[in-house]
């Protein structure tokens, strides 16, 4: 397995008089191969753990050979798991389509349009969009309760918002890159705004468009503390506020919860498998900020 | 815009006041109307909140009991409970230990070690290990706290690696086990940034370097390490900003214990508000966090206008 010296020597062909080529080259590449292979085991345990607990009938913290089974997968489809799975979907694709659509509006403004101040005002969005969601929870609790919004709607309204100074940066840029010529000419053909925005600039910026919209999703999919704080009734619980209610009680099925925990991962990883195929670049910043 | 078009013809009686210059930008209805939901939404449930938080900082509102609804300005009563408080104290110095440990140098190093030795790894070890990098940096927080769990449980890979069974890595070395299973989740991200700097390394600098008989070594530190360099800055700050806000991963894996060891501000800011009530000192907490962000900010906004 690393015993690239055959490799090493074909490669330096490529730059004519190699010094030492052979073992100059080998040294570095076993080193290398080296490196990677332990790395691989550090990123690979924790997960190997996961996947190895989830199908195990008998499954513990340790990393071991599973006795095969899928009642896991079964205890962690039981109704009210799927419940809190299917609240965690409504919250994120309002959190995903709020956040997107009124980001994109303002991008467009902010890209195209004469705004006075507005250095200092795409400034303090940027600033915002560095903001940890911590400092949030008092305040909103507080505003939340006042007005009797301790529940789901309102909680993915605001995850939207969280979400949206880095999704109206993200838009901008690439409304920013694309020609004017083409809205120019659909303004002449006397097209509105709004026509103007669906027809040539959705179109044009859908790799900005989906980049942004992932990041609103995974943003809100993997939020815990603003639901666990800003969701008063059980029956509107997430994902994750479910899982770690498993992990913190007093008789633990760690197969249920490894199960649970890669079905509600499942979502996110497929997101980003999926959109690194369609768009290869720029879509790379999308999960940047969790 | 229409009347424009149509000049009067005696001029107009004010010229000075005239709004129809056309050779002056002017603001538009239609933008008004396209910034409106950003312009509520923003203020009413982001800066609004903030703000109403330093005032709350300055409270002594509680989460139960008389001061929940009657609570008063208590001035500096607040700041003067912190500047003695050991616990917040003790939190800054973990908050600094972690997030530049952790995040700063170490998601940073991972993803640059990592970077580096996949371009000479064998393809199949190449796709597998970036692949799980990458995967790794996907995985929502809550899984990552469990899977990391798991791995630092008394009988846990880890503790066997240790051999030592009765060992328990998650509690007798809280802060390097968190500390690692943030730099796991972030060293994807480092990793995707440093492979494409890599890729703008010129080829024919390194090809001179082996020509003029340097080392590998000598190649990464005089070439491929200066090239970098603006990356790994970058990086760097990315990665000291998102383990800042990295709250969910310690709240999970540790609640900021044993004996405060990982309690980190932004989990001290919970506890204090929902775990023991004092939502005005919690809300002061955040205050300083917003103010460590903003510099953290500010910093990557002058360097990222300095270098264009």
């Amino acid at each position: 397995m690393l015993n690239p010296g055959a490799k090493a020597s074909k490669e330096s062909d490529s730059g004519a008089p190699v010094p030492n080529p052979v073992s100059g080259l080998s040294f570095e590449k076993v080193f290398s191969n080296l490196t990677i292979a332990v790395l691989g085991v550090f990123f690979a345990i924790p997960m190997l753990w996961l996947v190895l607990a989830s199908v195990d009938r008998r499954a513990t913290y340790a990393l071991k050979l599973p006795l095969l089974t899928f009642a896991n997968f079964l205890a962690a489809l039981q109704p009210e798991n799927l419940g809190a799975l299917g609240n965690s979907i409504i919250m994120s694709v309002i959190a995903t389509v709020v956040g997107t659509v009124v980001a994109f509006l303002a991008a467009y403004s902010f890209s195209r349009h004469y705004i006075p101040w507005k250095g200092p005002v795409l400034l303090a969005i940027l600033f915002l969009s560095g903001v940890p969601i911590t400092v949030l929870i008092v305040p909103m609790y507080e505003m939340f309760s006042y007005a009797g919004w301790l529940s789901l709607v309102p909680t993915a309204i605001l995850l939207a918002v969280t979400a949206m100074p880095f999704q109206i940066y993200l838009i901008k840029n690439f409304i920013d890159a694309i020609p004017l010529d083409l809205e120019e000419a659909a303004f002449i053909e006397k097209a509105g705004t709004l026509r103007v925005l669906r027809s040539v600039v959705v179109p044009m910026t859908m790799p900005g468009l989906a980049s942004a919209a992932i990041f609103g999703f995974v943003n809100a999919w993997g939020s815990f503390l603003l639901p666990v704080v800003l969701i008063s009734d059980v029956d509107q619980q997430t994902a994750p506020e479910r899982l770690y209610g498993f992990m913190s009680s007093t008789s633990v099925n760690y197969g249920g919860i490894a199960a649970y925990s890669i079905i509600y991962s499942l979502p996110v990883v497929l997101l980003y498998v999926l959109m690194s195929r369609h768009f290869k670049a720029g879509f790379v910043l999308g999960g940047a900020v969790r | 815009m229409t009347e424009a078009t149509v000049m009067p013809l005696k001029p107009a009686p004010s010229r000075r006041s005239g709004p129809r210059r056309l050779d002056r930008p002017r603001l538009k209805l239609a933008s008004l109307f396209l910034l409106a939901p950003a312009g509520i939404l923003l203020p009413a449930l982001f800066i609004l909140p903030v703000c109403y938080a330093i005032y709350l900082g300055f409270t002594n509102l509680q989460l139960v009991g008389l001061h929940s609804v009657h609570y008063r300005f208590t001035g500096w009563a607040n700041i003067a409970f912190m500047l003695s408080d050991a616990s917040f104290y003790q939190s800054l110095w973990v908050t600094a230990l972690f997030v530049v440990g952790s995040g700063a140098v170490g998601s940073t190093l991972l993803g640059l070690v990592l970077a580096i030795a996949l371009q000479q790894a064998m393809p199949a070890l190449r796709m597998a290990v970036s692949g799980l990098a990458i995967l790794a940096w996907t995985l929502p927080p809550t899984t990552i706290a469990l899977v990391w769990i798991a791995s630092a449980s008394p009988s846990g890979p880890i503790a066997a690696m240790m051999a030592d069974m009765k060992a328990d890595p998650l509690y007798d070395h809280a802060l390097l086990i968190v500390s690692a299973a943030n730099a796991w989740s972030l060293a994807g991200l480092a990793m995707i940034m440093f492979s494409a700097a890599l890729r703008n390394v010129p080829k024919d600098m390194i090809e001179a370097g082996t020509l003029e008989g340097a080392s590998s070594v000598q190649r990464m530190m005089r070439i491929t390490l200066p090239f970098l360099k603006p990356t790994i800055v970058t990086s760097a700050l990315l990665m000291t900003l998102l383990t800042f806000g990295n709250f969910t991963l310690i709240y999970l894996m540790t609640a900021g214990g044993p004996d405060n060891a990982t309690n980190i501000l932004p989990v001290y800011s919970y506890l204090e508000g929902f775990k023991f009530f004092n939502l005005g000192y919690s809300a002061l907490l955040g205050n300083i966090i917003v103010i460590f962000s903003a510099l953290l900010g500010s910093v990557f906004v002058f360097l990222g206008q300095s270098r264009r």
